[in-house]
């Protein structure tokens, strides 16, 4: 992996930015607010360090662009890359196909099960063992899909990666945190 | 005589190999070179963090397959005039060297990755991997006699340029496959990387050659590709066999680090009531560990006279009675910190080392 402590600098300045842009904005703010200020400052900082090369820091942009409180906040933190990159999360077509892909997919499950329940008592052990594996697989998928930021669009090998990507981003804001805190 | 005879032979035939290893192993070096230079490093997508590796692991390949090759020759010297059992050894020890030493090589490779860097050893132990899913393939054609630093060189460039073109020419892989060929064969030259416009698959021995199978193996070996080296990833994980442990062990973990910094930024929100930070500070150093900690020397005398929390002084030493870890560290900065209801045994089990890692910086700092 790229050097820990180069990404961890590059968040860290980015993340003061945001910050202090976020608190120009409001004065007095009370703890709720602080919180979310500075998560999604954090956030922010990390997604526009990766300048849109992951998906899932398209998602979070994409996930802060829409609310327009939020809005006006994002585009002043991401400063002047924000256009670019705000047009390249819109041009992402995720929204509409992936929508129907997610219906076709229920559909898809929802026979498989009924399907799976006609078959298990005729089927050897062997071929029930694997469908009981194959099950929980997807489920787990499932879950860390939901987990990951825009993960519920992609496919398994995509997923991975991301998921690479998105356990590294958590590990380096954990550390900056933690040492924020203990100063 | 006739055992004379087979000396002078077999050394004969050892010599030329020597050579050719030298010449081969310059190609190889160069092979190496051209590979590091042609893929740029920017971004952070996955073929960097691969592409990084996968250059050191080839490095470390040669290092370690440089050390095998040149005892060999040396030992082929003393073995001119010893007798028969040495001599009959001695090619098929050569001929042996083709396939086992690459795993050995490779096995080598993973331990000395592990050794030489701690983050880079996930990235490098999957390029083994996939080399030796390689190896499989090259053994399945005993007619290749080639000599010992071209198979290795074969295998090597093999992971990259499968990374590579499986990324960028998958569709154009299934259209191919779609075709209807039953058998393809696999391309093993890495000058044309970027031109290829397919990968070729080789079936393995016993195996099903049906397209749709062998695009559905290419991809189960990419997804167990990238599982393996989240497992390395993802401490405590790779002990564990099977898929769906291992996602499960993920999926906590991915959890774990969310709620912590969901915790750290309720920390943060209560600490600092005034988020102003001294930045001229923090970028005139731009050394890489001491960045951190001049920034904190800077926030800590920012923070002091604005926490309106601070009332007890033994409050707050009570508060701290769990981090029992800490208060050793922190004796003389107690006010500084706030109330800390949450449970704090969690994070400090896990944030043992690296909090006092940054706390020493701090300490030298201040």
């Amino acid at each position: 992996m790229r050097n820990p402590s180069l990404i961890k600098e590059e968040f860290l300045k980015r993340w003061i930015i945001a910050l202090r842009r976020c608190t120009s904005l409001k004065k007095n703010m009370n703890i709720l607010e602080r919180n979310k200020v500075v998560k999604l400052s954090a956030d922010l900082a990390m997604a526009s360090a990766r300048n849109g090369t992951t998906s899932w820091s398209r998602a979070l942009i994409a996930n802060a662009t829409r609310d327009n409180d939020n809005r006006i906040l994002a585009e002043q933190i991401l400063g002047p890359e924000s256009e670019i990159l705000v047009k390249r999360v819109s041009t992402m077509p995720f929204k509409t196909c992936n929508r129907r892909k997610i219906r076709s997919k229920r559909i898809l499950k929802r026979s498989c099960s009924s399907a799976i329940r006609r078959v298990r008592k005729t089927v050897p052990r062997k071929v029930l063992a694997n469908c009981i594996a194959k099950r929980l697989i997807q489920k787990r998928t499932h879950i860390l899909k939901s987990l990951v930021p825009g993960g519920e669009f992609m496919d398994e090998t995509t997923l991975m990666e991301e998921t690479l990507d998105y356990i590294a981003y958590l590990r380096v804001q954990v550390d900056v945190m933690r040492s924020c805190t203990y100063c | 005589m006739e055992p004379n005879l087979g000396t002078i032979v077999r050394s004969i035939s050892i010599g030329p190999n020597r050579e050719e290893t030298g010449l081969e192993s310059l190609q190889f070096r160069e092979e190496i070179h051209r590979l590091m230079t042609v893929p740029p490093e920017n971004g952070s997508s996955f073929t960097e963090l691969l592409q990084l590796p996968e250059t050191q692991a080839m490095e470390l390949l040669h290092s370690a397959h440089s050390d095998e090759v040149v005892p060999v020759p040396l030992s082929g010297e003393p073995l001119h005039g010893i007798n028969d059992d040495h001599k009959s050894y001695l090619p098929s020890f050569n001929g042996n060297l083709t396939f086992p030493s690459n795993k050995v090589l490779i096995e080598r490779a993973a331990k000395f990755s592990v050794f030489a860097s701690g983050e880079h050893s996930p990235e490098t132990s999957s390029v083994p991997s996939d080399s030796s899913a390689n190896l499989e393939k090259v053994k399945s054609e005993p007619a290749e006699t080639d000599s010992n630093p071209n198979s290795s060189q074969l295998l090597v460039s093999d992971p990259a340029v499968n990374i590579k073109n499986q990324r960028s020419e998958k569709r154009k892989e299934r259209e191919k496959k779609g075709k209807g060929c039953t058998k393809k064969s696999k391309i093993e030259i890495s000058q044309d990387a970027e031109k290829l416009p397919y990968v070729h698959v080789r079936a393995r021995r016993g195996q099903a050659t049906d397209s749709h199978s062998l695009a559905e193996r290419a991809r189960r070996e990419k997804i167990n590709a990238r599982m393996k080296l989240l497992q390395e990833l993802v401490p405590g994980c790779s002990k564990i066999s099977g898929t769906a442990l291992v996602l499960d062990e993920i999926i906590n973990h991915v959890q774990s680090l969310q709620r912590q910094v969901e915790l750290l930024s309720m920390r943060l929100a209560t600490v600092n009531p005034r988020v102003d930070f001294n930045l001229d500070s923090l970028f005139a150093p731009e050394s890489g560990s001491l960045a951190d900690s001049n920034f904190h020397s800077m926030v800590s005398p920012l923070l002091w006279p604005e926490i309106p929390f601070n009332g007890n002084r033994q409050q707050h030493q009570q508060q701290w009675n769990f981090d029992a870890l800490h208060r050793p560290l922190w004796g003389r900065e107690e006010d500084n910190h706030t109330f800390i209801t949450m449970e704090n045994s969690l994070l400090n089990y896990e944030s043992a080392n690296s909090a006092s890692l940054h706390s020493n910086q701090l300490k030298m700092e201040l």
